[in-house]
């Protein structure tokens, strides 16, 4: 398996943002600042709003104080966190958040898991960072039903 | 004696003869051609319990079973045509009825003109020489018996080395019939250096009478006639035989342990890579997935076409393919459990075909498919790693251009597919090595191709077999559950 996971990447679409497009609120939680300045300046290129947390007491900091979010990118292991407890705690905070989970390895059961407290994918690092702003388009749009 | 049955002996012969047919412990009595009782002696009155008074006069028949006038005639008339009978066995009648066998040795008797007027006969209990013989006869028989049953190898040898027998385990175990062994040095079985040290162990035992093995018991190596070398537990008692050392080796194989051993410590080995292998992904994928982020969002602000922009794109390949690695180990240390479903195996075969004929690499590859199956139980996502790794084995083999049949059986509860390619075979050496994780042939590549189909065909009950049929080119056979 490589990063490719969703097809050949579509270049231009990243780089010039569909107009109908809405300007979406994206949380980005995840301790790896590498990863964290990719995916805020690909979905920044795309017209969105990035707030970045480097750990899960920053992101639930983030969600009482910068709300609200349309989409959390949330990596599954982080410094305070190495289970299922930090999403299950940000989906009752804000249930309306589509949530996309990031895992370098998620065994079947955190996938699983993962996937019944309503995460919308479970992806896997490594990935292509420019064709994560259609899956965050995608995502937020399931959630609010269109 | 009696002089109406014509004897006409010397009156100290006759006493001399007398008392040594008295002192004898055999019963000797003398009957005429019918079969009448002429003398007793006491021995006969030992043996059957009548005094020569209650005898003689009587029919020897009274000795005999109610089925015995056959056996008496016959003997009668033998004796009349002059014939003499050696150990002759009998079972003969006592006056309490008890049951003897007798050893009996008749000797015509004959008058001055060398007629035969009658027969002089010698009985010897041997009932309980019988019953001996019986009871040593039958314990040698269990015993026989054990040796015969017993699963581990049983050697006797002699003083010098010699084997005296051969059971039916060492025949299995040693690969050699008994009689391929039995009269040779026993050092056959033995690889060097023991072979050539082996009568200078019994030489040495001999004159020192330093014990180095016997009653300890050895883990040693036992030389099978094909040429291949097994462990055993071999263990050495000793006996004596008239005044003769001889040597009883017990061999137990050793090899069904050694392996079953050899598995515990393969599984152990793996659950520690899979422990490993699941840091390594954490470890590696998260940096691997930052630098290729960044690298991506780099890579598209350099001009278009530049030769940093293609640097970028092949450093992201280049992350990729270590990210491969990681899942190719991950895949092998720790592969999923599969969730079987019922499915249909052509089906999986066809989209597994399809994706190997979209690398560019593989356009010279024709793939036919013959027979039909059931459908299996099986985890398609798995299956289809194990077929996709199988057919660009064989795709590779065949550098690109050929035929991949592909048959499809079944048994009753077995599906079997056979991959066969056109390529060069596989080398004898590489054959025993193919499932062993990390060993490669191939100039790039990370050796756990075929050890990961292993695993994953296992984990689904199933087995998995390469061969090299001399027609040419290899097959690989596996078998997976019907549903």
């Amino acid at each position: 398996m490589t990063g490719a996971r969703f097809g050949p990447s579509d270049r231009e679409k990243s780089l010039h943002p569909m107009e109908n497009s809405p300007i979406l609120r994206v949380l980005v939680v995840d301790d790896e600042a590498l990863i964290r300045w990719s995916l805020s300046e690909v979905l920044t290129e795309a017209g969105h709003i990035v707030v970045e947390a480097a750990d899960g007491q920053a992101a639930i900091l983030a969600l009482e104080t910068a709300p609200p979010f349309d989409v959390i990118l949330l990596d599954y292991r982080l410094p305070d966190s190495n289970d299922l407890n930090l999403l299950s705690t940000m989906r009752q905070r804000t249930p309306q958040s589509a949530v996309i989970m990031m895992t370098a390895y998620g065994t079947p059961e955190v996938t699983s898991g993962a996937l019944s407290l309503g995460v919308y994918q479970v992806l896997r690092k490594p990935f292509e960072v420019h064709d994560l702003v259609e899956l965050v388009v995608e995502a937020y749009n399931a959630r609010a039903g269109t | 004696m009696d002089d109406a049955a014509g004897f006409r002996l010397e009156d100290e012969t006759v006493r001399i003869l007398d008392a040594l047919i008295e002192s004898s412990d055999d019963a000797i009595l003398a009957k005429d051609l019918r079969g009448t009782i002429l003398s007793w002696n006491r021995g006969a009155g030992r043996m059957y319990g009548y005094s020569a008074q209650e005898a003689v006069g009587r029919s020897v028949s009274v000795l005999m079973r109610a089925d015995g006038g056959e056996e008496l005639t016959d003997l009668l008339e033998r004796i009349a045509r002059g014939e003499r009978i050696e150990r002759h066995n009998a079972v003969r009648v006592t006056k309490t009825g008890r049951l003897i066998e007798v050893s009996l040795t008749l000797s015509p008797i004959r008058n001055a003109s060398a007629v035969v007027i009658g027969a002089l006969a010698v009985a010897r209990d041997v009932t309980e020489h019988n019953r001996a013989i019986d009871s040593l006869r039958e314990s040698e028989e269990r015993l026989r018996s054990i040796v015969d049953s017993a699963v581990d190898a049983i050697i006797l040898i002699d003083a010098r080395g010699c084997v005296e027998s051969f059971n039916f385990g060492a025949e299995q175990l040693f690969g050699y019939a008994a009689a391929e062994v039995v009269g040779k040095n026993v050092s056959m079985l033995m690889p060097s250096p023991y072979r050539d040290d082996h009568d200078g162990y019994l030489a040495n035992y001999l004159d020192t009478g330093i014990a180095k093995i016997i009653g300890v018991g050895r883990d040693v190596t036992a030389l099978r006639k094909d040429g291949r070398m097994l462990p055993v537990r071999l263990s050495v008692g000793e006996l004596t035989i008239r005044g003769e050392k001889k040597f009883t080796g017990i061999l137990h194989d050793l090899s069904a342990r050694m392996q079953m051993e050899e598995q515990l410590r393969e599984q152990a080995a793996l659950v520690r890579l899979g422990e490993m292998a699941a840091v390594i992904a954490h470890e590696v994928r998260n940096p691997l997935a930052a630098v290729r982020g960044a690298i991506e969002v780099i890579g598209r602000r350099l001009p278009q076409g530049s030769r940093e922009a293609a640097v970028t794109a092949d450093i992201v390949g280049r992350i990729d393919t270590l990210n491969q690695l990681v899942t190719d180990l991950l895949l092998f240390a720790r592969p999923p459990k599969p969730r079987p479903l019922a499915m249909e195996l052509p089906t999986l075969l066809g989209v597994t075909t399809s994706l190997l004929g979209q690398d560019p690499a593989h356009h010279g590859i024709r793939v036919e498919m013959s027979g039909s199956v059931p459908p299996i139980l099986g985890d398609s996502e798995l299956l289809k790693i194990v077929f996709v790794n199988v057919l660009i084995n064989s795709a590779q083999a065949m550098k690109g251009t050929g035929t991949i049949r592909i048959s499809l059986t079944s048994t009753e509860t077995m599906a079997r597919i056979v991959v066969s390619d056109e390529g060069p075979g596989i080398a004898p050496e590489v054959r025993d090595k193919l499932f062993v994780p990390f060993v490669t042939t191939k100039s790039r590549g990370t050796g756990l191709g075929l050890s990961t189909v292993k695993r994953l065909v296992e984990a689904h009950r199933g087995e998995i077999h390469v061969d090299c049929p001399p027609s040419g080119g290899t097959s690989v056979t596996i078998l997976l559950p019907l549903a």
